[in-house]
């Protein structure tokens, strides 16, 4: 341990005592690089992404994927449970799920299109119309509230130049308010993609939209 | 020292590895004592681990504290049809940021607590309920999960006992209400989810509609330790009724946030003043909320006397919970943060009861009007109302979670309600 707080790159702020990378910090080194085909049939359902390459045409369940979903089918007992892993691969795929990506599941699954837009539009993380490369999700509830949450929303919707919802007119950011993230003591918590960015305060808010800009198709 | 702060009164059972990389993989995981409890449990066979579960005490960690080997007991003991264990890693109470890191720092601890319930309660699958969110601690638990089948930890015939041990990650999708257990059963199956009334409670018939048993992520972390070292071993921390470890949430204003885990029964004040360094600022302490914003909150005044195991708390007049203590000093907006904390319900309430639809989004819109000067001192009462309607009359205890922090908010910081509606006047800045 150093007596300079490190800062890591991470988790936007220096508080803590780090001597960890932030790959460490991630897990993404012990990860490795993860196959779309689903890895071991166990974890199979786990592998939904939100990739910043959209493919909102894409067909769905083709390929690789079609693997993982019989991956996936194979550790439920009815294709009804099979519903959310494979909502969480059309949206891995596509980006969002239209009513019409809800259809084909339905039709894949065997499940009532009705039935299925019912579940989809229950959970949030649903994005039921198209976002940017990278959706911002700042978390405003009471713990990262009581730490400025408010001002880093503000400032994240200052500097992409967007309204709350909206995406940029150059495509790269959509940002929204989120409920809590569970990351309560390393306030403010903003989620980007798959990505969680913690004690982030407004003035570090234009060096991560920097390194989103830099980054190629991450995650 | 790896990880953001530590201190030493702190009893670290679960989360000594925190931030050991090494911990993460199989062998890592061996040479720190893992599995072994796993192994044990093969040996002395479910009913003994039972039966040790419920000589430590252990209480469910996911809020409610319920003896978890007594709940395991509820189970049926015929083997006619598939038993099912759920871990609730849905995390999603504000104030609580436990699991995720138990599942990044340490997933062999949980999966080998999986695996030793699944075997307890008879059931060959458990599925891994972990929140959409959670992509990063997600993946870790992913790839630790294939090692540990390609170790024969889980799978066929697990460390050649002749048992079969199944685990399965399965992700949700954004859904506090799926933190309720009959609602993540409802979701597991591809539902909407939305809870169930109970009884029939999960035991007779569950996920699948088979028996089931759901534990949060704590919880089971804490069951290797326990089948290795024995029911009595685990009963040396906490208190008679509050026995062992409990993870502490510290967030808000502190001057060190975090993690930290103690034995249960701890001194709420010694948690905020020495471990966790202090308020903020040196400023002083208004408020806390001792359990996630599901509790009641409570006056500096309550929290000087108040320890913290589930008997202490509730005698301080809130419920401890998950342990996720809020801390609140002298700048923070009481109004405001109750306003916010309805907002979340009343976006997350499932719809199904007509007392939580309709309550979390009234009490909402009065909390908005007060907090932007235009209240009346009527809508205290009319809030009180609302919440007593919305106390014990719906399936889940959502509803419940919002009426009593808006009601013992206005029963306790009435001034600070009064100053905003008589003189337009906000008390602190946050």
């Amino acid at each position: 341990m150093s007596d300079a707080p490190f800062k890591n790159p991470g988790w936007a702020g220096n508080t803590g005592e780090f001597d960890l990378t932030e790959a460490d910090v991630r897990g993404t080194e012990f990860v490795g690089h993860r196959p779309p085909e689903g890895g071991h049939p166990a974890a199979a359902p786990s592998y939904p992404y939100m990739l910043a390459d959209k493919a909102p045409d894409a067909p769905l369940f083709e390929g690789p994927y079609k693997e993982r979903l019989e991956k996936i089918r194979g550790r439920y007992p009815n294709a009804r449970a099979v519903l959310l892993p494979a909502l969480n691969l059309a949206q891995e795929i596509r980006g969002h799920v239209s009513p019409e990506t809800m259809d084909a599941v339905a039709e894949e699954l065997g499940l009532a299109s009705a039935y299925v837009r019912g579940v989809a539009t229950f959970y949030t993380m649903y994005n039921k119309r198209p976002v940017g490369r990278h959706l911002i999700q700042v978390c405003t509830n009471i713990s990262c509230n009581l730490c400025g949450a408010d001002e880093v929303l503000a400032a994240f919707l200052e500097h992409t130049g967007t309204e709350m919802g909206e995406t940029s007119a150059d495509g790269n950011f959509t940002v929204v308010e989120a409920e809590c993230l569970a990351a309560c003591g390393f306030p403010t918590c903003v989620q980007i993609n798959s990505r969680y960015f913690e004690n982030v305060n407004e003035a570090d808010v234009p060096q991560i939209l920097d390194r989103l800009k830099s980054e190629e198709g991450e995650g | 020292m790896a990880y953001p702060y530590r201190h030493e009164k702190e009893v670290r059972l679960l989360s000594e590895h925190f931030g050991d990389l090494e911990a993460r993989t199989v062998e890592g995981w061996k040479a720190r004592g893992g599995y072994e409890g796993l192994a044990r449990a093969l040996e002395i066979g479910r009913e003994r681990v039972v039966e040790e579960v419920k000589t430590s005490g252990l209480r469910g960690r996911g809020g409610a504290g319920f003896p978890t080997g007594l709940k395991w007991s509820f189970m049926p003991k015929d083997q006619t049809r598939p038993h099912y264990l759920l871990c609730n890693a849905d995390e999603s109470e504000p104030g609580t940021f436990k699991d995720r890191e138990l599942i990044r720092w340490t997933p062999h601890q949980l999966l080998e607590g999986c695996l030793i319930g699944a075997y307890a309660i008879g059931a060959s699958h458990c599925y891994i309920y972990l929140r959409g969110e959670f992509f990063e601690a997600t993946q870790v638990l992913a790839r630790a999960l294939e090692d540990a089948y390609d170790a024969n930890l889980a799978g066929k015939d697990v460390l050649g006992s002749g048992v079969d041990l199944d685990v399965t990650l399965h992700v949700g999708a954004g859904a506090y209400i799926c933190g309720e257990e009959t609602g993540l059963m409802n979701s597991l199956e591809g539902r909407r989810g939305e809870p169930r009334i109970k009884p029939p409670f999960p035991a007779a018939v569950g996920a699948f509609g088979m028996p089931t048993t759901i534990n949060n992520v704590e919880t089971l972390c804490a069951v290797p330790g326990i089948v290795k070292n024995g029911g009595d071993w685990y009963r040396q921390w906490g208190t008679e009724k509050s026995p062992g470890t409990k993870l502490f949430c510290v967030s808000g204003h502190v001057n060190k946030p975090g993690n930290y885990e103690l034995p249960l029964g701890f001194p709420l004040m010694e948690l905020i003043e020495d471990v966790c360094g202090g308020v903020r600022d040196g400023n002083a302490l208004k408020a806390v909320i001792p359990g996630g914003s599901s509790v009641p909150i409570m006056t500096a005044e309550e929290c000087s006397a108040c320890s913290l195991d589930y008997e202490g708390v509730v005698e301080c007049g809130s419920m401890l919970g998950c342990a996720s203590v809020i801390v609140m000093d002298e700048t923070a907006d009481i109004v405001k943060q109750v306003r916010r904390m309805a907002y979340f319900y009343a976006h997350e309430s499932c719809g199904q009861c007509t007392p939580c639809r309709e309550g979390t989004a009234w009490a909402t819109k009065i909390l908005e009007r007060i907090e932007d000067g235009r209240g009346t001192e009527e809508d205290l009462d009319t809030l009180l109302q609302i919440g007593d309607q919305m106390t014990g009359t719906t399936i889940c205890v959502l509803s419940d979670s919002l009426a009593a922090p808006v009601r013992s908010s206005i029963e306790k910081f009435r001034d600070e309600y009064l100053a905003l509606i008589r003189r337009g006047e906000r008390v602190g800045a946050a």
